[in-house]
């Protein structure tokens, strides 16, 4: 059987159950006589096991296996020792990184020695593949190794590891295309000689039955460079057009490696989708119905039914790929109580709102950054004892989401201090700084590298990282701390990247669009209202000052678009680096919801320019993230030009 | 580019055709075939640079003769004549190794473009 298509599944699963067992073991060292803990990990493992033995991956079973034998040992046993945890702990960090290694199609790492050593431990069973029942039957050759020696057999039998890239290759033929089917086999053929299918629309069965196709799309994992296969296919006659596409959205290709990885939907709201995308297509009837016999008031009804419609499934289809903050936070009280235990301080960490969703590109990038967060809450926040909590809630259009300590807390002036000896800023710029941009000073990048940092100025590791993820992200960072009580760092996210809200503007009489996570307030200033000064023009709201900007400025537009004739000035009140800032514009046009499209290179480089999106006339409209364009000082000179032109 | 071709058709008018075809466009001709079971002969013989088969053929049929050219040459470049509406042959042709195929009727430009597709290195 191709066992090839479960691949991505049982990863996902897999690292579900990973998950799932780290959080119990944390669990289960606090509690070790806990029998529930003890019977979940039991299951735990023996899920992995099952899976693993089906996909074929014998280490990972045999490992498995060997984990699951311990703990119903224990089980009988009561209590469960600590030099067991500890044990199970390798064990299980052993087996996530094999699970790696299986994903990445890299070799195996070598577990005989991990389950050698057992063999002389007393307080662990001897196990080894002898008892696995695989589900699927061994392969001829594949003898249960004796204890002791229990990979090295399984792992000479692993099929050839595979390398390369995975991508999706789309083959359109020539609409007069004589025996069309004959011609997607040539195609397929072609791409069999690059490299593995992993998938293949319409499947082979399809084409050998002869059916009509225009149109050939596979997943294949290759050596082969993209250029090289497109020139090969093309070459194949009546061959009309060659494209590839990674798994997603790609940052500039970068997260190619992850292509293939599938997402969990409940079945409930695939049905719904299904449901929805059913009601169109009746629908879709009447409306020809209705326009072939020009009743314009049943058209007009059927079109608002559309529209009712597509909300309802773009709203279900945004869905399908929102998941659960907790499904990134399962690694965390592992890491704390290492953390902890090396560093001989107390540390009790929870969760809180772990049920929260987003996006899943969005979790997946900020998973490293909230170890980052976490890691510094108990390296430089947590004093020999305290808690660190991760909370998430929803907030409007955004998540929050917030990594807070009882610790030390920073002391801005004391950063201010620190930043000034380092020569990353001059006195004078760190004694304008408010109380809020100092404590963002540990963001500096210059800042992070510095490893001597004094215990109550701050934290610095990889904190430039961090910020740079959740700003990619088009989220922002902010940092509260008080000295004594402990420190905050909060993480403003889009629920998705998809699918944004955006405010219309009209700025050098073109719209453009600024994401409305961005956006504070919109108000209409009158001219007398606004301060000139130095270093610029500001305006007084709400007992505070704000900086007005121009946007036609910033993105190299003619100046003095300003206060001329009195009239009022339409300003948008925005997220702006440290404090909020006021943006001018020529007209507030309303808001929408868009589609983001991110932009090719080199319109990608444009600093500020966070995608396009399609107005409904058609015509394209670009997405402006003011939050960067303030941070870079606008576009630089050189783009200025280009700009124009795109503009 | 020169190219040695070999013909295998059991109608003499489809074999001038093709080899006007290929004369015009400076290919040699160095075989003609008018049956399935003189093609591997011939094949070896001469060995052509490329073949082209007409799929339909008394007694042997080209997907058989094409059979045993594989056989003896995995290299070797077959292309398939095959007659409208006879997807499911051309689809065992294919699985059988052939190169590429031409549906009847077929204009001169087509021909040379396949031709010249499938000699291309890969």
């Amino acid at each position: 059987m191709d066992m090839s298509k479960y691949r991505d599944l049982f990863f996902s699963e897999a690292r579900e159950h990973l998950a799932q067992m780290s959080r119990l073991l944390v669990a289960l060292e606090q509690a070790p006589a806990d029998r529930q803990t003890i019977d979940a990990l039991f299951r735990e493992a023996h899920s992995v096991k099952g899976m693993a033995a089906s996909m074929g991956y014998e280490g990972a079973a045999a490992l498995a296996h060997h984990l699951e034998d311990a703990l119903d040992h224990v089980r009988r046993g009561g209590e469960v020792p600590v030099a067991l945890v500890d044990r199970l702990l390798a064990g299980f960090d052993l087996l996530e990184g094999l699970i790696d290694d299986l994903q990445a199609d890299r070799p195996e790492r070598d577990i005989a020695r991990f389950l050698a050593g057992s063999a002389g431990s007393r307080s662990l069973p001897e196990a080894g593949p002898d008892r696995m029942e695989p589900p699927a039957p061994p392969s001829p050759g594949t003898e249960p190794a004796a204890v002791g020696e229990p990979a090295a057999a399984p792992a000479g039998d692993l099929p050839t590891v595979s390398v390369g890239r995975v991508y999706q290759v789309t083959v359109e033929l020539a609409v007069d295309v004589a025996a069309s089917a004959a011609r997607c086999l040539l195609i397929v053929r072609e791409l069999e000689r690059a490299g593995e299918i992993l998938s293949l629309t319409p499947s082979r069965e399809t084409l050998r039955q002869g059916e009509e196709c225009r149109r050939v799309q596979a997943w294949l994992r290759t050596e082969v460079v993209r250029s090289e296969l497109g020139r090969t296919l093309r070459a194949i006659a009546e061959v009309r057009k060659v494209t590839f596409a990674d798994d997603r959205r790609t940052d500039g290709g970068r997260r190619s490696s992850e292509a293939g990885r599938s997402v969990r939907v409940r079945t409930e709201l695939l049905d719904q989708v299904i449901n929805l995308s059913g009601e169109l297509l009746t629908q879709r009837f009447m409306l020809q119905r209705a326009s072939g016999a020009r009743d314009w008031s049943e058209l007009n009804g059927s079109l608002t039914d559309t529209a009712r419609l597509i909300e309802e499934l773009h709203h279900r289809s945004l869905q399908l790929r929102l998941m659960p903050l907790e499904s990134i936070t399962g690694r965390l009280p592992r890491l704390v109580r290492d953390l902890g235990q090396k560093s001989g301080k107390q540390v009790s960490f929870r969760v809180i709102g772990g049920g929260v969703v987003l996006d899943r590109v969005i979790l997946d990038a900020l998973a490293d950054p909230l170890v980052h967060l976490v890691r510094n809450a108990i390296d430089h926040g947590i004093a020999g004892q305290g808690e660190v909590v991760v909370t998430a809630r929803r907030e409007k259009d955004l998540v929050l989401i917030e990594v807070s300590d009882n610790g030390r807390g920073m002391d801005p002036a004391e950063l201010r201090r620190q930043v000034v000896a380092r020569n990353l800023l001059s006195a004078g710029q760190a004694e304008r700084l408010s109380d809020r941009e100092a404590l963002l000073l540990v963001c500096l990048p210059g800042f992070s590298t510095a490893r001597q940092v004094t215990e109550t100025s701050g934290r610095g590791v990889g904190m430039d990282v961090v910020k740079a993820a959740v700003e990619k992200l088009g989220g922002t960072l902010d940092i509260q701390s008080t000295v004594g009580e402990g420190s905050r760092f909060r993480l403003h996210m889009p629920l998705s990247m998809a699918i944004i809200k955006i405010l219309l503007v009209r700025c050098n009489g073109l719209p453009l669009a600024i994401p409305l996570t961005r956006v504070q307030r919109t108000l209409e200033l009158p001219a007398a209202a606004v301060l000139e000064g130095t270093p610029g023009r500001a305006f007084r709201l709400d007992d505070a000052e704000y900086a007005l900007h121009s946007l036609g400025e910033l993105l190299g537009g003619a100046s003095g678009s300003g206060t001329d004739g009195g009239k009022d000035l339409c300003v948008v009140v925005i997220e702006a680096p440290g404090r909020p800032a006021g943006l001018q514009v020529d007209a507030l046009l309303g808001q929408r919801d868009a589609f983001v499209k991110s932009l090719g290179f080199p319109l990608s480089r444009l600093p500020g320019m966070s995608g396009a999106t399609i107005a409904g006339d058609g015509s394209v409209m670009f997405i402006v993230d003011p939050y960067h364009l303030l941070e870079g000082g606008g576009l630089p000179a050189r783009y200025q030009e280009s700009s124009h032109a795109v503009l | 580019m020169s190219l040695n071709v070999m013909i295998v058709d059991d109608a003499l008018f489809m074999r001038n055709m093709l080899k006007d075809i290929c004369q015009r466009a400076g290919y040699a001709v160095v075989a003609e075939a008018d049956s399935g079971e003189a093609a591997l002969e011939l094949y070896r013989q001469h060995r052509p640079d490329l073949v082209t088969m007409d799929i339909v053929m008394p007694k042997r049929s080209g997907i058989e003769a094409l059979q045993e050219i594989m056989a003896e040459d995995p290299a070797a470049r077959v292309v398939m004549i095959s007659a409208l509406g006879q997807d499911t042959l051309v689809i065992e042709a294919i699985e059988a190794g052939a190169r590429d195929f031409i549906i009847k009727p077929f204009k001169e430009e087509r021909v040379l473009d396949v031709m010249r597709r499938v000699m291309v290195p890969r």
